[in-house]
């Protein structure tokens, strides 16, 4: 705590007005911040040393609030509603984004309210302003801005109702005009024009007093070194001021940096700086936030170590999850219940909330697992119709339904009307009670209430995307303030210390791009046009961010600034500000106020370790009676490939989701192409003596019709069957081929179940021809021969042809490669008989070792772990 | 004294630099010469390529300007002897040091931008009357979009499946394929910034380029050539002629062959005649057969004219024929890819515009559109905040033409203000490799030819490295002195520091062992049995074997190497060696040989973190969280080391439901919904004798799944890594040399639920849907998390990720690969580099169907290509500081010879073998200890003084961990009736202060729900008129009344009064109570406390005090 400043503000006050005491009700503090009146009041008292009946104390946007205007007010929302519909009508903002274009304006036209004592008379005599500020010929681009800014904002003022801005500027006026007693203004950066207009007036006719800290000399020899470096319009060089600084002692034990390597060091550096904190006692903690995303990482971190943190900057609504409900109902709406919107809708913990949490959610999983299993896409009808018999699913799909249509998206409607439908579809989703449970939920709910009644009287009709645009503009730039925690530590903003002393101060992010953060002008004006009018800009900010820094370094003497001087591999600069003071305290004293103590706190957090084995390649042995009993082909192939993947799907019996595919895929087609060939040779078993045309033609409709479906759901389906088209020709020709060799088409899909010596083969093969006693099986493939006879390689590595051969006790297997126009037979190098025999006799004997006892290792090679649904389970890759 | 010129502020410059002679150094240079002469920051524009770059100039600015502010006389004065100022003035020495904190501290400062960070700064000054998109954010993430795009358009035409377009798409289909086609069409979309261009102006863009098109190709699509030809009695004189010619004293082949053709020509139809010929006289390449029996026999060889003649004439206009169709196949190609191509970029942009979002390609043509109407461009110049003097570009060579015209039109309205700025360019040709991102590297030469014209600048070329050892250079000068494949601006290089040792190294070939079929041939068949032998995974045997070699030498390196640092030698560590490959294909088979050796790398796999095996498993974990019944994310999620559960563990959960349902059926929950079968999660909460592993997971899980749907995903994700103790586990589990790279990933993915859509609207599902479009899209997937300087591991980059970094060890890998064939399916573009628009814009599918007619353009393409493949060489040589080492592998000696063009390999060991002979450059057959090699000594002093400082570095005095101290209260939130109790004061306070006494303003200001209000009000009212309350209210039964007063006592203690009321003779204080009355006795302190403080204040008075009830009872307290 620093009390000198307070305590000469309040010695100032006393004795100023001793002849009051102690009644000071008279006397009036502009503070900067309702955070300081209890120190400020602590330091009257301390001071008097007796009952004071405190002057008021206040801010001064507080202090205009209440008083009394006789014209209404329009509000900010009905404003904006009245300006786009403005600019709806300018023809060339057809592309724009009129709602932030609506507040961008607004946010001028504010500014010019402030700036300027009256509006000028003519947009004439304003764009001549403009343009010379410019510094510009004649342009008539520039003219056009500045006559259009100057159209829309006197439209904009022309109601008889006042807007915020006027408002402000009206009541100002009239406390300027009414002051009668004395003023005290505490400060530590500029006024805004029309603040600094009304302290004139005011001036006028009372006596004012200022303590702004950038004047405050004598206060400590440390200020003046923080001045020193920081002072805005000096020309001195750093080693110039060193000499300035000889009487001054250095800042070691009260200002210290840490440079991050990442965000992650960088979160966790700030939050044991605050534990180290806390352990010395120190009580009250301000870490002004300049990043926010190092300061919601933080915030876990200090919250794992139960320190909670008070919020004094607050959260957009938009980053809540109490509005993602808000926003998933209207995606779900939107995309006639696109899957994913419609299960991230249902998993919200606010929707149904009048049935219990685990109800809601056996539903959900319910629904989850049908559309998964069915494939259903999207679709509210569709997921009623899915629902069928499972009752607990009918309510919730009907309660959508009945709130879907109450949002009729079709409509051009007022906002208040959309507000008001958007209320009731909540209502009816018990959305609004599952909100009401939740304290940013209720302010959600009460804003909605507020902007519908504040619009009851606007008039404009909006389409439903027009009134989603705004509705998420107004949840982007609505603050909410989580007031339920109480705690010595808080988050704040720079701007939110002025003038508070605090027993550490984390100053976070503090790189050269969030520290001064200045948004950029934005479309209207440049800065030179912008400070000719007298309107803030970019150095305005900046200089005031200055000013607040150098106040807080000032007045707090326990000072941690953090900032990443690596940012993902790029180089993160620190504020140029800070890095000016660093420099000029190692220039000074040889020391560049590095923190040196973090590092060694980090590393004995790191050094947490665990005792548990390393991983290895697994190979389990399985229990005898959890050895399938029977395998299918897929799964020898499995096994095969990879013991291990064998396990984890056959004994472990993992899968999978079924994902709902959205598209075609190349696995469909393969069936599909199969299904034809079946139906096609059921109808001809035998095509040599037909017209060839014939054939053509009744293959062609046979795949149309097997295809009918796919084509009516997705226009991709007709490249499909392209693709199949391309080899009908050479099907037919290679059919007719076959045939003319001799072999006869006996019969397709037939599935067999074979005994082996304590182990069932099981499998459905394609088709089998025969040519007299000789019999042939064969697979179809939609893949190219090249990559079938890789596949045949090795004899033993694929299965499939030897095991179908070995069920149907054929000589020969083939698979049947159709594909880029091509039909090709591809065989295995090697006696399919034997190769069968061989085949048959591992599975036995590997069956058996299994049953035995034998592990099952996981040594898939990369092509088989490529494609493999099971590395997270068999964790290849992490082995020793 | 070249600086001299090159940083002459006054002057405009353009300079070649070779790679490693400091390009940044002499821009930045610049910049600090600008300044001096008295150049305001805000007039200074410099831009670069990547975001990187711009933050690497910045930084150098502002360290250097720190310097010139802190260093003495002497060191500024060599500052800036060192960049051609000799002899500073005071002034200037003073001005010099003022230079930080002046830069530093201005507003605006110094722009120091990449383009599309420009471009975005300038666009968002657009005027409004330039029809150009207005206040749209951009679009960083285009992949999605596109698809999104794609699919709509898809859908479109399913509902019109009659539309032109869709029979167009249709045909694509069929002639195509769907995979093609769609590479046709997003290629048509990645290239919409030149069709833009190409089309500007044009009412009709698709019959503009297509009228454009048929007049290139020459095509008369009514034509049928083919029956033209068939129909021609010429066609059949000449063919007859020939058939005549060949038969007479022909061979027995050759009569044969003639009758053939002539039978051919009785096909009735042409297209027959043409089919049938066709393969008779040309090769299944379609080349025409001039060998036997098409050459003259020896009987024929005398007079053998007349029968090439006829021979060569009818080849000729069959294959005329033939290249007719090419042209109409490829104009018809056109045709459909362009209609359809035009109704996807419409799709796609009006996706854009309904999310008001542009992507780059927009910015550019938008910009470019409107800097090309000089008015808006005029206005351009005044509308920034910053006018600027001095333009500095840096690495012009990637530049490509729309940002080339972005910044002429710049300029030239710059001239029109009459403020001409210097412009400074910096680029190396040699160096430019972003041919695939639309960068024109001769563009250089233009814009060197406008600002010598223009802007009188001086030109200036530098071909002194400070980067490289001479033994590296050597190597780089005898590759391409004679400017192979269009390298024709390479001149030799010169070292700056001659005396730094170098190494090149050529390793000899990897060739796979072939002798191994062979042997097993006559082996009788056995078949592998999978549990005890593993399959073999020696398909890539050449490349194994150049892994192996490649991660053998690596170990000797890290043991036996010494590099310089600043002028001294030290041992060299992984860190020290960047690995370089063309293209990550077969990354994984090196990266496997590491593994294997322990030896730790980054392989920073752009986009790679989402599938990595940690991220995988976080991601199985929120999956399992939102899916409860997702058995396999489950089962993995056990497997992790956050679980480390065993198979044991696994096959536990996997039997028990045959062991339970016996025993404990009805200890599962009534589940209406699951009792068919139950899920992994259902079985595992119900485990008779789980083991711990599986007790801790159970209740772990069971605690996040409580968390899943509340938390925000990143706290989550921060409770699962504390409370799982995550990051200590996967240490654990792990072997050494993946720990850092793990737990950075595992970092890095927290990172991304930090900033995935900067936290809006979160929720977990969403969450994971944007990981899988992420993963899914090949541009925008997140990268590995960064090791930062500490990690030591070798670091393996694709040649273009390794632009703007060096190395002191550099090893090209797998450099005996040819070069891909440029893929089909793409757009042809002319861009003369002079132009304001692409002279031709034409799709092709493949070789095939590409026709004669473009061949130019296509030899054109092919020439850059070349060039640009020795660009990317030089690039990966100018790499080594010190170390060159090349590797490569061969399928064998016959492939070898089949080249179509020497390999990187080739060019390399071609250009050693001519270099006379000397230490540090050699083919060597053996990764071994080498005599030759001056980087080969061991420093053993060193190597201790390393640990040591490892040492010093972790163990520096052991701390304890601050305790944990609870802090801070969350309040319980408060119920409906306290609720009430706060607003009631409230509406009491404001009505009794008379300012705002309506209702409804009332209820808006201090935020009261509509259902309250009424019932708020009446009650406030009540209470103001009640008969035992009214004097305390009514303004004319009292003196003064003031609410919510605040007071401090003599003690220092801050209080507030409800309601301090004054009358004559006495004071009361009035404290509100929410609740309805009651005993006051709880109160008494308080209101003791507030009496002894008024009557301080007010001396002559009583001070009496009351409680007043929500039900309006007031209760005096004595
Ligand atoms: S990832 Fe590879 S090793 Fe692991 S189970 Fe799958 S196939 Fe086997």
């Amino acid at each position: 705590m620093s009390p000198a400043f307070y305590n000469k503000v309040a010695n100032h006050i006393l004795s100023r007005h001793a002849q009051d005491l102690p009644d000071l009700r008279g006397v009036t503090i502009l503070l900067p911040n309702n955070h300081i009146a209890q120190p400020l009041a602590q330091a009257l008292g301390a001071v008097s040393q007796s009952t004071l009946l405190l002057p008021k104390m206040v801010t001064l946007s507080d202090w205009a609030q209440g008083v009394v205007l006789d014209a209404p007010i329009i509000t900010d929302s009905q404003l904006s509603a009245l300006l786009y519909q403005q600019l709806r009508k300018q023809k060339w903002f057809e592309q724009a984004d009129l709602w932030s274009m609506t507040q961008e304006l607004l946010t001028l036209f504010d500014e010019l309210t402030h700036s300027l004592t009256a509006l000028p008379n003519d947009a004439e005599v304003f764009a001549a302003a403009v343009q010379q500020a410019y510094q510009a010929r004649q342009n008539s681009t520039l003219q056009l801005e500045a006559r259009l800014v100057f159209e829309l904002w006197y439209a904009m003022q022309a109601g008889n109702e006042l807007d915020t801005a006027r408002a402000y500027q009206l009541r100002l006026a009239k406390l300027a005009a009414q002051a009668q007693q004395p003023l005290f203004v505490l400060r530590t950066s500029d006024w805004n024009a029309l603040e600094q207009r009304f302290l004139d007036e005011y001036a006028e006719r009372a006596e004012v007093t200022v303590f702004d800290l950038r004047n405050e000399e004598e206060i400590s020899s440390r200020a003046r070194f923080i001045r020193t470096a920081l002072s805005a319009n000096d020309t001195l060089d750093l080693r110039t001021k060193t000499t300035q600084l000889h009487d001054i002692l250095p800042l070691g034990d009260t200002l210290r940096f840490f440079a991050a390597t990442s965000l992650e060091q960088e979160s966790r550096a700030a939050a044991m700086q605050v534990r180290l904190w806390l352990a010395e006692g120190k009580r009250d903690i301000a870490i002004v936030a300049q990043d926010r995303v190092v300061a919601r990482r933080m915030r876990a971190l200090l919250e794992r170590a139960q320190v909670l943190v008070a919020d004094e900057t607050g959260w957009t609504f938009a980053t809540l999850s109490v509005s993602t409900v808000l926003m998933r109902w209207l995606d779900a709406l939107q995309s006639d219940f696109y899957h994913h919107d419609l299960l991230d809708l249902l998993k919200s913990p606010f929707i149904f909330a009048d049935i219990p949490a685990a109800e809601r959610k056996a539903a959900v999983y319910q629904l989850e697992q049908l559309l998964r299993k069915q494939g259903v896409v999207a679709g509210l009808e569709k997921f009623i119709a899915l629902a069928g018999h499972e009752v607990v699913l009918h309510q919730p799909l009907a309660r959508l339904r009945q709130a879907a249509a109450l949002l009729e998206q079709n409509k051009q409607k007022t906002l208040a009307d959309w507000l008001a439908a958007l209320r009731a579809s909540l209502r009816v989703l018990a959305i609004d009670t599952g909100l009401q449970l939740d304290d940013a939920g209720m302010q959600l709910l009460q804003a909605l209430e507020t902007w519908q009644q504040e619009l009851a009287g606007d008039e404009g009709r909006y389409r439903f995307a027009e009134w989603r645009r705004w509705l998420a503009q107004q949840l982007d730039t609505k603050i909410y303030h989580d007031s339920s925690i109480d705690s010595p530590v808080r988050f704040t903003h720079l701007a939110a210390t002025r003038w508070r002393a605090f027993d550490a101060v984390l100053l976070l992010g503090c790189d050269a791009d969030h520290l001064p953060s200045v948004a950029d002008g934005g479309r209207w004006f440049n800065d030179a046009v912008r400070s000719s009018l007298d309107l803030p800009t970019r150095s305005t900010h900046a200089a005031r961010q200055r000013d607040d820094l150098l106040a807080l370094l000032m007045l707090n003497e326990c000072v941690l600034v953090t900032w990443q001087k690596d940012r993902n591999g790029e180089k993160g600069l620190l504020s140029s500000y800070l890095e000016m003071l660093r420099d000029l305290h190692d220039l000074a004293y040889g020391d560049d106020l590095s923190e040196r103590e973090l590092h060694r706190y980090l590393a004995a957090e790191e050094a947490r370790s665990v005792d548990l084995p390393q991983s290895v390649q697994p190979a389990p042995s399985v229990a005898q009676e959890a050895v399938p009993a029977s395998v299918s082909i897929s799964a020898y192939n499995s096994l095969v490939a990879c013991p291990y993947q064998f396990y984890a799907r056959h004994i472990l019996r993992l899968n999978e989701l079924d994902e709902v595919h959205e598209g075609i895929e190349k696995r469909d087609y393969g069936e599909r192409v199969h299904d034809i060939l079946r139906r096609f040779h059921e109808r001809y078993p035998f095509v040599s003596e037909q017209p060839i045309d014939e054939l053509e033609a009744a293959l062609r409709q046979i795949s149309e019709q097997v295809f009918a479906d796919l084509l009516k759901q997705d226009f991709a389906a007709s490249a499909w069957l392209a693709r199949w088209f391309k080899s009908l020709p050479a099907y037919l020709d290679w059919q007719l081929a076959n045939e003319a060799q001799g072999w006869r088409y006996a019969e397709a899909e037939r599935a067999f179940d074979w005994e082996l010596e304590g182990v069932r083969l099981r499998g459905r093969i394609d088709r089998l021809d025969v040519r007299e006693d000789e019999k042939r099986v064969l697979d179809y493939k939609t893949q190219s021969d090249q990559v079938l006879r890789n596949k045949l390689l090795e004899p033993g590595e694929d299965v499939q042809l030897a095991c179908y051969a070995y069920a149907h006790e054929a000589a020969d297997a083939a698979f049947v490669s159709i594909e880029n126009g091509k039909v090709k037979l591809v065989e295995p190098k090697h006696d399919v008989p034997q190769l069968a025999q061989l085949n048959a006799e591992r599975l036995v004997q590997v069956m058996g070792s299994i049953r035995g006892g034998a592990g099952l290792p996981a040594n898939g090679i990369d092509q088989a772990c490529i494609y493999c649904e099971m590395r997270g389970v068999c964790r290849k890759g992490e082995w020793q | 004294m070249t600086n001299h010129l090159a940083l002459d502020p006054k002057r405009s410059v353009v300079v070649e630099a070779c790679a490693g002679s400091g390009k940044t150094w002499l821009l930045v240079s610049r910049i600090v010469r600008l300044l001096l002469d008295g150049a305001q920051p805000s007039q200074i524009l410099a831009i670069t390529f990547t975001r990187k770059a711009a933050q690497e100039m910045q930084a150098r600015l502002q360290l250097w300007l720190r310097d010139l502010a802190m260093g003495n006389d002497a060191t500024v004065r060599k500052f800036f002897a060192e960049r051609g100022l000799d002899n500073l003035s005071d002034v200037q020495l003073q001005r010099a040091r003022n230079l930080y904190s002046y830069v530093l501290l201005a507003q605006p400062g110094i722009t120091i931008s990449t383009f599309h960070g420009w471009f975005m700064q300038v666009m968002q000054r657009a005027p409004l009357n330039a029809d150009v998109m207005q206040g749209m954010s951009l679009l960083e993430r285009a992949g999605s979009a596109q698809e999104e795009a794609w699919e709509e358009l898809l859908e479109q035409m399913r509902k019109q499946p009659d539309s032109v377009e869709a029979q167009h798409m249709q045909w694509l289909f069929g002639e195509c394929g769907l995979f093609n086609t769609r590479k046709l069409l997003f290629n048509f979309l990645g290239k919409r910034a030149e069709w833009w261009a190409y089309t500007q102006g044009q009412a009709n863009a698709l019959r503009f380029a297509l009228g454009n098109l048929r007049a290139d190709l020459a095509v008369d699509m009514a034509l049928d050539p083919v029956a033209d030809w068939g129909m021609c009695g010429n066609s059949e004189e000449v063919l007859l002629a020939f058939v005549r010619q060949l038969a007479s004293d022909g061979t027995d082949v050759q009569k044969a062959r003639a009758s053939e053709l002539e039978q051919a020509w009785t096909d009735s139809s042409p297209e027959g005649r043409f089919e049938k010929l066709w393969p008779l006289l040309f090769t299944q390449k379609n080349d025409p057969r001039t060998g036997s029996p098409f050459s003259p026999s020896s009987k024929q060889k005398p007079d053998a004219e007349p029968f090439l003649r006829t021979r060569d004439l009818l080849q000729a206009s069959l294959q005329e024929v033939r290249d007719t169709l090419a042209e109409q196949q490829a104009y018809r190609l056109n045709e459909a890819v362009l209609h359809c191509g035009v109704a996807f970029l419409e799709r796609y942009q009006a996706l854009k515009q309904q999310k008001q979002q542009m992507d780059f390609s927009d910015l550019e043509w938008q910009l470019c559109r409107l800097l090309q109407q000089s008015e808006h461009a005029e206005t351009m110049q005044y509308k920034l905040d910053s006018r600027y003097r001095h333009v500095l570009l840096d690495e012009f060579q990637d530049t490509n033409p729309l940002q080339w015209q972005i910044m002429r039109a710049w300029f030239d309205a710059a001239v029109a203000v009459d403020s001409q700025p210097t412009v400074f360019i910096v680029g190396d040709p040699k160096q430019s490799i972003y041919r695939f991102r639309r960068a024109d590297a001769r563009l250089f030469g233009v814009a060197r030819e406008y600002l010598k014209e223009h802007f009188a600048a001086h030109e200036q070329r530098n071909n002194h490295t400070w980067r490289n050892a001479p033994a590296v250079l050597d190597v780089v000068n005898a590759v391409f002195a004679d400017h192979p494949e269009g390298f024709v601006d390479f001149e030799p290089h010169t070292a700056e520091h001659t005396g730094l040792p170098g190494y090149v190294a050529v390793l000899q070939l990897a060739v796979a062992e072939q002798s191994k079929e062979k042997t097993a041939e006559d082996a009788p068949l056995v078949l592998r049995d999978p549990l005890t032998t593993p399959r073999d995974e020696a398909e890539e045997g050449a490349r194994q074997k150049e892994a192996a070699q490649f991660a053998d030498l690596l170990q000797t390196i890290a043991t036996d190497w010494s590099v310089n640092e600043d002028g001294k030698a030290r041992r060299a560590t992984y860190g020290d060696i960047m690995v370089l490959v063309r293209s990550r294909t077969h990354l994984a088979v090196y990266e496997e040989a590491l593994r294997a050796r322990h030896i730790p790398f980054i392989s920073s796999r752009r986009g790679g973190l989402l599938d990595t095996l940690e991220a995988e498993d976080v991601q199985a974990l929120l999956m399992f969280l939102i899916t409860p019944f997702a058995d396999l994310a489950l089962a993995q999620v056990l497997r992790t080391p956050i679980f480390a559960c065993s198979d044991e563990d696994l096959m536990e959960i996997a039997g028990s439901r045959n062991k339970e349902q016996g025993t404990s059926a009805e200890t599962l929950p009534q589940s209406s919904v699951l009792d068919s079968h139950s899920s992994w999660w259902q079985r595992l909460q119900h485990l008779a004798d789980p083991s711990s592993a599986l007790q801790r997971a159970a209740e772990l899980l069971q605690r996040w799944l409580a968390l899943a749907d509340k938390l925000p995903v990143h706290d989550l994700l921060d409770r699962v890594y504390f409370e799982g103790d995550v990051l200590a586990r996967y240490t654990a589990v792990l072997p050494h040399e993946m720990r850092a790279k793990v737990t950075a990933n595992l970092h890095a993915f927290m990172e991304i639920a930090l900033s995935v859509d900067a936290g809006r609207y979160p929720s977990l599902p969403r969450f994971l849907q944007e990981l899988r479009e992420l993963r899914d899209s090949r541009d925008d997937a997140p990268d590995e998390g960064k090791l930062g300087t500490a990690g030591d591991a070798v670091r393996i980059y694709t040649v273009h990720e390794s632009k703007g970094l060096e190395a002191p060890i550099v090893w090209l890998l797998d450099a005996n690969a040819e070069k891909k064939n440029k893929e089909g399916n793409d757009v042809l573009l002319d861009w003369p580099t002079h132009d304001q628009r692409p002279s031709h814009f034409s799709l092709y599918a493949d070789q095939a169907s590409r026709g004669k007619k473009r061949a130019p353009l296509f030899e054109q393409d092919a020439a850059q290509q070349a060039r640009e493949e020795m660009n990317l060489l030089y690039v990966a040589m100018t790499r080594a500081q010190q170390a060159l080492i090349v590797s490569g592998n061969s399928k064998g000696e016959d492939k070898e010879e089949k080249k179509k063009s020497p390999s990187w390999y080739d060019r390399i060991a071609a250009a050693i073998s001519v270099i006379p002979a000397q230490a540090g450059i050699q083919v060597i057959e053996q990764a071994s200890r080498s005599e030759t090699n001056p980087l080969c000594r061991p420093l053993r002093g060193d190597i201790e003084s390393l640990d040591s400082r490892l040492r010093e570095n972790d163990g520096r005095g052991v701390v304890a961990l601050p305790p944990i101290l609870p802090t801070g209260t969350r309040a319980t939130s408060n119920t409906l009736q306290q609720q009430r109790g706060i607003w009631l004061h409230a509406l009491l306070q404001h009505i009794t202060e008379g300012s705002a006494a309506d209702e409804n303003e009332l209820q808006h200001h201090l935020v009261i729900p509509s259902a309250e209000i009424d019932s708020l009000w009446q009650q406030a009212q009540h209470l103001l008129t009640s008969p035992q309350l009214a004097r305390f209210f009514g303004a004319q039964h009292y003196r003064s009344a003031c609410n919510e007063m605040p007071y401090v006592n003599a003690a220092g203690e801050l209080k507030r009064i409800d309601r301090l009321v004054e009358f004559d003779d006495e004071v009361w204080v009035l404290d509100y109570k929410t609740g309805d009355s009651g005993d006051p006795a709880p109160y008494r302190t308080q209101l003791a406390e507030y009496r002894s403080a008024m009557q301080a204040v007010y001396a002559d008075k009583t001070v009496r005090c009351a409680l007043v009830f929500a039900d309006g009872v007031l209760s005096e307290v004595l």
